[in-house]
């Protein structure tokens, strides 16, 4: 039996296209992270509005009733260090409807490159952990 | 002598304005010897009828108004003088037509209203009338015919010289280009609109042919039998589009509409040429279409990138999850292989989204000082490699004095690169072969070429600045499209030239100042 030596950092995947989001949950998994899904701005909210809070949320810009920026800056409001990556097929809207001074938010742009998240993914959490 | 007056009725197949003036009038060679006999006996009159005629114009305001100082009332008196002495100088040829047409051209100038102009004339025709009465009797008769039908003549020409200064007069203050042709299609007007337009003074174009002055060479085969149909009262009005060759050379886009005045003279404008210089207009209405077909294909980009972004998105997670279950199972490699394949084929339409979104909504421009030297310099490390292997020699033709503008260093390092690109692979097929990037300095902007020497473009007119333009097999056809758009956005103009052994894309670009150096609104 493998003793979790510690527990794998939770990402919360938010992405209406289900197929694609279970398999990237699925990815993730496999590269050491627990993870949840939800289809829409509004499932996330709730999810976000519960314990524990996720490490990390990977969400889609476009949403149902809350777009993917409302998303992550709620998920900021109750955890402050929170890894927040936006993905999107048209980022220029995204960055302009970013405020100047907001802490990062990663904007992606589709077709999201995996490997380049994982990566992005692993230093994020690692500063974290650290703190 | 029956039989000669009756053949001066017949109309000599060329003949002069002032030979048919004569003609009309029955002003035949012996009322010109006479006039010539009866000078001896007026001329010491001259003066007199002169200070006559001064005084009789005195009486009337607007007259006086003309010649109310003394130098004046002197000048006209001795000019009044000559012209007697002319009037009765027994040669009547085209060199006095032009005199008379001079003093009346004077006369408009001075700005004599021209009912005075017969006063003048009655005044001088009363006077020398009774100089011939008084001189002999018997003699009078011919000699008063003779002065009167010379006096008629003068005033004849005379009225045309106001009739042309109303034309002129009425044609200047029109926003419009007015040209006056004969019926010969000879220029006989040009208002100041048309004169400031084309850069040619009245003098220089009169009696000029309009369509060799004006019409550009490659537009004659089209005009020139739109100009013969309205000449030869075919049609009475023509509305035509046509291009207009300056004194300089330059063409501009005039709006004709061709009149046709009832029948005139040799030298009577029977054609109205009415224009509206409509260049800028065009190029303002282009621009618009332009900026309209942009703004279109912006918003159209932005959906598309959704729509294709997404479905990529899937597609591309997909693939590098067979990707990473291919590799733990140790499959046969073709399986690999395809998977390999259609993941490279996503990138490569990821990367051709971008690029049409790089063109259709390109982000605002971000201007620095830049160096036209370094610019090209670097563009030529870049593609080193390239042209290394493709046998290419690339040469910097530079001034040397370093050139500044203030552009958008990284699109402009763009354009070079897709320009020095495309010259390599144009000359490639062959091997070896050269090219030579320019740059020259002009007043307002700077001139860069590339220049290469290969088979050069297929069709010399193919559009190949327009998007998904491509004569490359693997091109996207967006490179030329991208960088004719960064150039057009720095306020530039870029053209190409091509023939096969020479190829030249050149563009310009202002040098512009930092305080002009504002960024079009970002979009």
């Amino acid at each position: 039996m493998d003793a979790p030596l510690k527990p794998r950092p939770l990402v919360l995947v938010v992405d209406d296209d289900a197929r694609s989001a279970s398999l990237l949950a699925r990815l993730l998994h496999a590269d050491g992270y627990d993870t949840e899904v939800t289809r829409d701005g509004a499932a996330a909210l709730a999810r976000l509005a519960r314990q524990p809070s996720p490490h990390a949320v990977v969400t889609d810009f476009h949403l149902l009733h809350a777009d993917g920026l409302a998303v992550g800056r709620y998920a900021r409001f109750r955890r402050p260090d929170v890894a927040l990556f936006i993905v999107t097929g048209y980022p220029h809207a995204l960055t302009e409807a970013l405020e100047p001074l907001e802490a990062p938010i990663e904007v992606l742009t589709k077709p999201l490159d995996y490997a380049d998240l994982l990566t992005r993914l692993a230093t994020a959490v690692a500063a974290q952990v650290a703190r | 002598m029956r039989g000669g007056a009756a053949l001066a009725r017949i109309p000599p197949v060329t003949e002069t304005r002032f030979e048919e003036l004569k003609r009309s009038v029955r002003f035949e060679s012996v009322d010109a010897e006479r006039l010539g006999g009866f000078r001896a006996t007026a001329a010491p009159h001259f003066t007199r009828i002169a200070r006559e005629l001064s005084e009789r114009l005195r009486e009337h305001e607007e007259a006086h108004a003309v010649f109310s100082a003394e130098e004046q009332t002197e000048r006209l008196q001795r000019s009044m003088v000559r012209w007697m002495d002319r009037l009765l100088s027994g040669t009547y040829d085209e060199a006095y037509f032009e005199e008379m047409r001079i003093i009346g051209r004077v006369l408009v100038r001075v700005g004599l209203p021209q009912r005075y102009v017969f006063t003048a004339m009655a005044v001088l025709r009363a006077a020398l009338e009774d100089i011939a009465d008084d001189a002999s009797a018997d003699a009078a008769r011919p000699i008063r015919r003779a002065l009167s039908r010379m006096i008629d003549l003068d005033l004849a020409i005379m009225m045309e010289s106001y009739r042309e200064a109303l034309y002129d007069t009425v044609t200047d203050g029109s926003p419009n280009l007015v040209v006056g042709l004969d019926r010969q299609g000879d220029i006989r007007l040009l208002n100041q609109v048309a004169q400031s337009v084309t850069g040619y003074a009245r003098e220089e174009v009169f009696g000029s042919s309009f369509v060799e002055t004006f019409v550009p060479h490659d537009a004659r085969p089209k005009d020139a039998p739109i100009l013969d149909r309205i000449l030869e009262g075919g049609e009475q009005r023509i509305v035509e589009q046509s291009g207009l060759k300056t004194r300089s050379g330059k063409v501009r886009d005039v709006a004709w509409t061709f009149s046709r005045l009832a029948n005139g003279g040799p030298e009577d404008v029977v054609v109205f040429a009415v224009g509206a210089d409509v260049t800028d207009t065009l190029h303002a209405s282009r621009q618009l279409q332009q900026n309209e077909k942009l703004a279109a294909l912006g918003t159209l980009a932005a959906g598309l990138a959704h729509e294709i972004r997404n479905p990529l998105n899937g597609a591309q997670l997909h693939v590098s999850f067979l990707q990473r279950a291919l590799k733990a199972k140790l499959p046969e490699p073709d399986l690999v292989d395809a998977a390999n394949v259609v993941a490279a084929e996503i990138k490569r339409l990821a990367q051709l989204v971008s690029e049409f979104l790089d063109f259709a909504r390109p982000s605002a421009l971000a201007k620095k000082r830049i160096s036209i030297q370094a610019l090209l310099k670097r563009a030529l490390e870049v593609t080193a490699a390239e042209s290394a292997s493709a046998g290419v020699t690339i040469t910097l033709d530079l001034p040397p004095q370093e050139l500044f503008l203030f552009g958008d260093l990284a699109k402009l390092q763009q354009v070079m690169l897709n320009l020095v690109q495309n010259a390599v692979e144009a000359i490639t097929p062959a091997p070896g072969g050269n090219v030579i990037l320019r740059a020259r300095r002009h007043p307002r902007y700077v001139r860069i070429e590339v220049e290469d020497d290969g088979p050069g473009l297929p069709t010399p007119d193919a559009p190949v600045f327009d998007a998904f333009f491509s004569t490359k097999p693997a091109g996207t056809g967006l490179g030329l499209a991208i960088t004719h758009r960064i150039v057009t956005d720095h306020g530039g103009t870029i053209d190409v030239e091509s023939r096969p052994g020479r190829t030249s894309f050149s563009f310009t670009i202002p040098i512009g100042t930092d305080s002009t150096s504002i960024a079009p609104e970002s979009r």
